[in-house]
């Protein structure tokens, strides 16, 4: 209650940006109803190793949010995936699978992310190699069980990373950069040479785009520090030999020279695509037809979805992001319903 | 919805096939043509129509640089003429550099129609012919792929060894011009192509994945035409050989006839020149093109298909799968005579 | 030296605007390239200075043998980020190569004139690019002793497989009718064919 009136709000999207958004929400006494998909909160939070710049865990953000949300009220909805909104006069109807779930006076989308599938590129053989796999992929070995990267007891002799994988490519129908893949690469690289530090990794990029605070230094690090090659050519194909190692195919574009290289895993660098359970929005057309995520009224001035009363977006399901970027724009897409739902 | 190019099917006309020669097939195949016609006809039930005023269609000299593209446009819509002429929609390519062709002159006259507007143009100056663009455009293999199963059905022969019951393992080889230019005109897409290993598992074969599969042949037209040049095509295909070595292929099969012509030949001549064998058992491995194995399976005479006609001997994989042959009539002609000396070749054969 | 404009020619063919859009420089095509694994060539590079536009660069470019590397099996085609086809542009370079008659300065160029005349005149006298009649054995080794017997043997080992070898009628490399060629030749002439041989010829024997 605020001014003597309720204020309704609903978040969909329990990751970063939604967090944010539901507790800055309730901190400005709005009336939060908070669902996701998911049993739990934290969306691909809960899956991360670490987070770059500073290394920081995961988990040290989820028991933020935790800690942030037991502090205030909002209504818990999790396991409940919101699908479909539907605009009925000034109320938003919420509906799960075609069942109304719920209705609130003003709504944020925090629907987020999923990862590029690999598979699609099929050169790399992502699903048919068993030692080619995805950054994601990685990162829960890293997290949970780093030993998996053993072949029969041994260290890895060789890995290498692969830049821009789904990502500012015609053939794979994305022509966006995925902005964070990038530092993900260095990070992960440095990761694994802390694991096995005799272990020779390799990172084949087009251009490393490290532009966040810290990115570049990190990248630096890996260099010095770390011994971590940086080749300038992106992978053309991957196969696999007889002993299950993966040949790669490149070209050293700095010195203008073709190369093979066999490495004992292949880690592929997929970038971000709107979640596959984005919120449709009575019949409109909300996302961008090139690429698939949400887009608001004005990119400068307003974050409500195609200019829809009510209706806010924040985060990734408006296109790639860091997670401080997701939170900032959580955090300011609830002060912009506080301010739709004053004024109206 | 995702979907994944290895999961592609192209759609592939039924009946009422206007079928095209390949000028390398017929020149180092020259039983495969007529076996794939027979097989279509008296095995299949299928019409297939072959036009005696079709020509090449320009592709090598297009690819070497001595035909421009509108020569060759023209020439292809001269094909489309005729098959218009005799009514039929539905074109059969045996050569796969046709195919890409075909492929790339439809795709550019899709892009830029005051372009097709010109050829169409030049024909009628030059032929006074009228063209349309075929209905349904394959390769001869998208045929072969299309009917495995009914192929499969009346076969007299699995690709199985008879002693042991193990599926052969063959190599299957994929012309570049099938579906890298094109992927949507590839069943499978460009990376991992369907249309030779549906072909292979459906008769009891086994494929091999290895890591240099996806690498050209070779043939590179002004690369191996142009005799100072040949070093380059004989190292392609010998970087395939030496990748496909430790899997200890049986059999390669490709659709593209010059990519058949030259992994059989080279696998010679790297013998000759390096004393390199690249198969099991210190042997060459045989090739054979995707009608001359549907042919085996099928029971037809190893030497009325033209198998004589390859470098490489084929007689250890016949006795594997357990195809007889008459020795003595290799080299002869339909009654039965020695044509000219082949003692000669019988003395290189290992 | 000619001084024409080799951009604006370049860019002319209908090809271009699907060969050549705009180059990342992430090399996947050098990395697949049979012919950069066997020459020092990088399709990469040519992509760039072909987008340079330079007059001068591009009049070294198409004297030169760099060029003429390239084995046309396309296999950047599927690989390009931006959908460049760089064995696609080769064939554009070769064309204005030919057509500006600075083909004759690069030896791999001068090659044409024995491709014209072997290929070239292979299709308008037999309607085939190739033939068993016109694979001579002795200039073909690599092709082996049971070429070398077909070859030598040709009417009776073709003849095995079709009666109709080298007679009218349709058949295993049919005698391709006079009317049909007629047909290819008229088209070479109209669709200027004949005029690239012509220049082929004249610049390759102004060159001796």
């Amino acid at each position: 209650m605020l001014d003597g009136r309720e204020y309704r709000i609903t978040v969909i999207g329990a990751g970063p940006a939604g967090a944010a958004a539901a507790i800055s929400a309730a901190a400005m006494s709005m009336e939060v109803d908070w669902y996701d998909k998911e049993n739990r909160p934290g969306g691909k939070l809960n899956d991360y190793h670490q987070l770059f710049p500073d290394r920081a865990t995961a988990d040290q953000i989820l028991a933020d949010f935790d800690g942030r949300t037991d502090a205030i009220e909002i209504k818990k909805h999790f396991g409940t995936a919101v699908n479909r909104i539907e605009t009925d006069n000034r109320q938003l109807i919420l509906l799960s699978d075609n069942k109304i779930v719920g209705s609130a006076d003003a709504v944020i989308v925090a629907t987020g992310f999923d990862f590029f599938d690999a598979r699609l590129k099929e050169e790399f053989g992502y699903g048919i190699y068993d030692h080619v796999i995805t950054s994601p992929d990685l990162e829960k070995i890293l997290k949970t069980n780093p030993e998996d990267l053993r072949k029969e007891g041994a260290d890895p002799v060789s890995i290498a990373f692969v830049h821009c994988v789904g990502s500012r490519d015609q053939q794979a129908g994305i022509n966006y950069c995925s902005r964070l893949c990038c530092i993900t690469g260095i990070r992960q690289a440095i990761g694994i040479k802390e694991l096995f530090p005799s272990c020779k990794v390799v990172n084949f990029y087009i251009d490393i785009r490290a532009f966040g605070s810290g990115y570049e230094e990190l990248y630096r690090e890996a260099q010095e520090k770390y011994k971590i090659q940086f080749i300038r050519g992106r992978v053309s194909e991957a196969s696999e030999n007889q002993q299950h190692r993966i040949l790669l195919k490149a070209e050293d574009t700095l010195m203008a020279r073709p190369l093979k290289l066999t490495v004992d895993w292949l880690v592929l660098l997929v970038g971000m695509v709107p979640s596959c359970t984005q919120v449709q929005i009575d019949n409109h057309q909300c996302t961008d037809q090139e690429t698939g995520f949400y887009q608001p009224v004005n990119v400068f001035t307003g974050s409500r979805i195609a200019g829809l009363p009510g209706i806010f977006m924040a985060g990734a399901c408006g296109g790639p992001m860091s997670i401080p970027e997701a939170i900032a724009s959580g955090r300011s897409a609830a002060m912009e319903a506080w301010q739709y739902l004053k004024d109206r | 919805m995702k979907k994944y190019w290895k999961d592609y099917q192209k759609d592939i006309a039924e009946d009422n096939y206007f079928y095209v020669r390949s000028c390398i097939r017929q020149n180092f195949f020259p039983g495969a043509e007529n076996l794939f016609i027979d097989i279509l006809r008296n095995k299949l039930g299928k019409v297939v129509f072959e036009d005696a005023d079709h020509t090449t269609c320009t592709g090598i000299g297009y690819h070497t640089d001595i035909v421009p593209l509108e020569t060759t446009m023209t020439v292809v819509a001269r094909q489309f003429a005729l098959m218009k002429e005799k009514g039929f929609k539905n074109l059969v390519v045996s050569c796969v550099t046709s195919f890409g062709l075909y492929s790339e002159i439809l795709d550019l006259w899709k892009h830029q129609p005051e372009l097709k507007k010109k050829i169409a143009g030049y024909l009628v100056e030059a032929t006074g012919r009228i063209f349309d663009e075929p209905g349904n455009m394959v390769h001869a293999s998208d045929i072969l792929y299309k009917y495995r199963h009914e192929i499969a059905a009346i076969a007299k022969h699995k690709l199985v060894d008879k002693e042991t019951g193990e599926p052969l393992k063959i190599v299957d080889h994929i012309g570049c011009h099938y579906a890298k230019t094109f992927p949507e005109r590839g069943v499978g897409g460009s990376e991992f192509p369907q249309v030779l290993t549906g072909l292979i598992n459906a008769w009891g074969g086994s494929t091999v994945d290895y890591p240099e599969r996806r690498h050209c042949c070779g043939f590179g037209f002004r690369n191996y035409l142009v005799q100072a040049n040949r070093g380059y095509s004989i190292s392609q295909s010998k970087i395939k050989l030496e990748s496909m070595q430790p899997y200890e292929p049986d059999l390669i099969v490709a659709n593209c006839p010059g990519c058949a012509m030259f992994l059989d030949r080279w696998q010679y001549t790297l013998e000759e020149t390096e004393g390199s064998v690249y198969g099991p058992n210190d042997r060459k491995i045989p090739v054979v093109t995707h009608e001359e194995l549907a042919g085996l399976v099928l029971g037809y005479d190893p030497w009325e298909i033209g198998l004589q006609t390859h470098q490489v001997p084929v007689e250890e994989m016949l006795d594997k799968i357990g195809i007889e042959y008459d020795p003595d009539l290799k080299y002869a002609d339909r009654q039965g005579n020695l044509i000219g000396n082949p003692e000669m070749i019988n003395q290189q054969v290992c | 030296m000619n001084k024409q404009d080799l951009s604006g020619l370049i860019m002319a063919d209908p090809r271009y605007s699907e060969a050549c859009r705009s180059c990342m420089n992430c090399g996947v095509c050098t990395a697949i390239c049979p012919a950069s694994g066997y020459y020092d060539y990088d399709p990469r590079v040519i992509v760039n200075l072909v987008r340079e536009s330079d007059e001068e660069t591009l009049t070294d470019m198409l004297s030169s043998d760099l060029i003429w590397y390239c084995g046309q099996c396309m296999s950047c085609k599927p690989r390009c980020p931006r959908g460049n086809i760089p064995g696609a542009l080769i064939q554009i370079l070769r064309a204005v190569s030919i057509n500006t008659g600075l083909f004759v300065h690069s030896a791999l160029g001068r090659q044409q004139l024995a491709i014209k005349r072997s290929i070239g005149h292979n299709i308008l006298e037999t309607g085939y690019c190739v033939h068993p009649t016109r694979v001579d054995p002795e200039t073909h080794p690599e092709q082996g002793p049971v070429w070398a017997w077909m070859s030598n043997n040709a009417d009776q080992v073709y003849g095995r497989f079709d009666k109709g070898y080298d007679k009218a009628g349709p058949g295993l490399l049919r005698k391709i009718s006079p009317e049909a060629l007629g047909d290819l030749d008229r088209i070479f002439e109209v669709t200027g064919c004949k005029k690239l041989w012509n220049t082929i010829e004249t610049e390759s024997e102004k060159h001796i």
